[in-house]
């Protein structure tokens, strides 16, 4: 009832992936529409941290296209997809134990300043501050940002991880297992914050094992199997056992009343190559 | 601490973590007090001799070139990676120096075998990054590799010393100056000691310094986090090469000419200073201005040990047990340090 008028920021169309003998991806069809929280969920192994890893350029697809607003694009890495308004919480946080929160919440992209004119240096100052501001605006937690983050929990860590990913001000958020190691007050901060960057337009993209948490989150889930899409639905039309049958099976539903609710999913699944 | 008074729990905590604090910057600057250590220890054996200011600055003179090369050593192991070959890019390119001085180009100015030093240093440096980076080497035997190719390569441009170079040449390593007050002293000192602050300053400083430290920490994060792993790993490399060709640069100038072991024998006393000055084998911890202390430790004991009329054979042994005890030490450091760390 929400969805009046769609307007895809990242499409994925028949994309594959394979590591050596590994077929990781074999072929996935997604579509993240502007303002919308779409869940990825499956089983471990299913591909879902792939698929991200593919979207921001970690890996190139072996096959397939990945469009943003339409266009097709090869992203070269990291970088290339933050320019283009993308933030990433990786599942493994890609935090450096060794060096600062400020520092990790900057990592690869540290203001700098020039030293006399000419050389540019860091500008500790303006990170520590930005940082600061961060920390309490952004993610409501209580930390120096000269901490090493190996002194941090595993919450605070990623914390740190979700902050960096909003840094950029990003307009797509990709968020793989997000609140994995939160308490339940932290989960809910989460939602909020998740709820947050839907209102103010974002588009995100979060995968969760927990599918009360991801059906709380999101507008849309498409659920992953062995590498392919099994199907994208509508949240509200899908209960918790459903999402779990398309998981383990690998099917999509057979009753074609809650199967056609995916708006276009079926759309998504011809193979457009 | 919930139960404590508002007002003062963080208080508290703010005094609890500066002690922390001072604890934890004691403990990774071990090297200062221990050479402190050395040096009362040696000047009490040799009272008079040992703290003249000649004994000293020679210290420090010897210590130059073995300072260049620790550094080189030092960036490859902060950047996560290995470099075996410091020692032989060191006389390698200090010999092809000469030769393109004496024999390829006679009469050529000084400074264009100096600038030939640091380009075959830096060449080697970049032929180590690439394979490393681009061809996934390992860098354990990439820089053995080099280490051999370029051991060897010492003794086909040259088996012989080269001698008559250049004063402008030698100059970096041989030249003293006088500056009023601690007038007359070698400019290798001063070299040696621009090159610890300028890398001290380019590691700590700058975008690519702290990149440095993030690749060492976690290559797969930093990499995560949009930084270009590959073109950190391949200018540290070569910044690696270039400081390792200056070393040989400096001990050309130290000995007055190339010799075919200037150099190859520093590897060792190089991988022992920067871990006595407690740069982890394991990437992204360490501060270069420390490893200056592990070399003057090392120069602090062998030349304590000679002054002692110590028989100059033993000088390896104990460096060796020098290590061996730094090892230890930094083991037991790194145990307490996760206990103090696990305690905030
Ligand atoms: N870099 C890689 N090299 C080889 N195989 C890989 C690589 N990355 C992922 N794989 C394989 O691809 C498959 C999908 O992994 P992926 O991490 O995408 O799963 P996932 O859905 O995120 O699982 P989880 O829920 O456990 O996080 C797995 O079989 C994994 O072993
Ligand atoms: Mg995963």
């Amino acid at each position: 009832m929400t969805v009046t008028e769609t307007n895809p920021r990242i499409e994925v169309a028949g994309v594959q992936k394979r590591f050596g003998t590994v077929e990781a991806l074999s072929d996935v069809s997604l579509t993240l529409n502007e303002g919308e929280v779409l869940g990825l969920v499956g089983d471990n192994g299913a591909g879902k941290s792939t698929l991200i890893k593919t979207l921001v350029g970690i890996h190139q697809p072996d096959a397939g296209e990945i469009r943003f607003d339409g266009e097709p694009v090869t992203i070269d890495g990291p970088k290339h997809a933050r320019s283009m308004g993308v933030g990433t919480v990786y599942q493994d946080l890609a935090l450096v134990d060794a060096l600062s929160v400020a520092e990790n919440l900057f990592l690869g992209r540290k203001p700098v300043r020039k030293l006399g004119g000419v050389v540019p240096v860091i500008d500790e100052e303006t990170m520590t501050e930005r940082a600061e501001r961060i920390l309490r605006d952004r993610l409501d937690i209580k930390l120096d940002p000269d901490t090493p983050v190996e002194y941090l929990s595993g919450g605070e860590r990623q914390a740190i991880a979700i902050g960096r990913a909003l840094v950029t001000d990003p307009d797509i958020v990709l968020l793989d297992e997000p609140t994995s190691a939160l308490s339940k007050a932290a989960v809910e901060r989460v939602e909020q914050l998740v709820e947050q960057l839907k209102e103010s337009g974002h588009s995100v993209i979060i995968i969760d094992h927990n599918l009360e948490e991801v059906r709380s989150m999101t507008d849309r889930i498409t659920v992953l199997f062995q590498g392919r899409t099994v199907d994208t639905l509508e949240t509200e039309a899908v209960s918790r056992d459903d999402i779990v049958s398309m998981m383990v099976s690998g099917k999509p539903l057979a009753d074609p009343a809650t199967a056609g609710t995916g708006q276009s999913s079926t759309a998504q699944h011809s193979p457009s190559d | 601490m919930s139960n404590q008074s508002p007002i003062l729990a963080p208080l508290q905590t703010l005094r609890e973590s500066n002690r922390t604090k001072l604890v934890l910057f004691t403990l990774d600057n071990l090297i200062w007090p221990i050479l402190l250590v050395a040096f009362v220890f040696f000047s009490a054996l040799l009272p008079e001799i040992f703290t003249q200011y000649r004994n000293i600055r020679f210290l420090l003179y010897t210590s130059a070139g073995l300072g260049a090369i620790t550094l080189a050593e030092s960036i490859c192991l902060i950047s996560g990676n290995f470099d075996l070959s410091v020692g032989s890019v060191a006389g390698f390119s200090a010999m092809a120096g000469a030769l393109f001085l004496t024999e390829w180009a006679p009469g050529a100015p000084g400074v264009s075998g100096i600038l030939v030093v640091l380009c075959v240093g830096g060449a080697i440096g970049l032929l180590n990054g690439v394979l490393i980076a681009k061809m996934g080497v390992n860098p354990f035997l990439q820089t053995l590799s080099t280490l051999i190719i370029f051991e060897g390569g010492i003794l086909v441009l040259s088996s012989q010393s080269v001698y008559g170079l250049p004063e402008s040449y030698l100059w970096p390593g041989e030249a003293v100056i006088s500056i009023p007050v601690i007038n007359p002293i070698p400019v290798a000192i001063f070299i040696m000691c621009g090159l610890f602050v300028g890398l001290w300053f380019v590691l700590s400083r700058t975008r690519f310094g702290r990149a440095v430290y993030a690749v060492g920490g976690n290559e797969a994060s930093a990499a995560e986090a949009g930084i270009a792993t590959d073109r950190v790993i391949i200018t540290v490399y070569v910044i690696s090469g270039v400081l390792a060709a200056t070393g040989g640069l400096l001990l050309t100038g130290f000995n007055g000419g190339a010799t075919p072991t200037t150099g190859t024998s520093q590897l060792f006393p190089a991988f022992t200073a920067a871990v006595i000055g407690g740069i982890s084998l394991f990437g992204g911890r360490g501060n270069v201005v420390n490893t200056l202390g592990g070399v003057l430790l090392l120069g602090t004991i062998s030349a304590g040990l000679v002054m002692l009329n110590i028989d100059p054979t033993v000088i390896q042994t104990v460096n060796g047990i020098v290590l061996l005890a730094a090892i230890l030490l930094y083991t037991v450091v790194h145990q307490y340090r996760e206990r103090l760390l696990s305690d905030l």
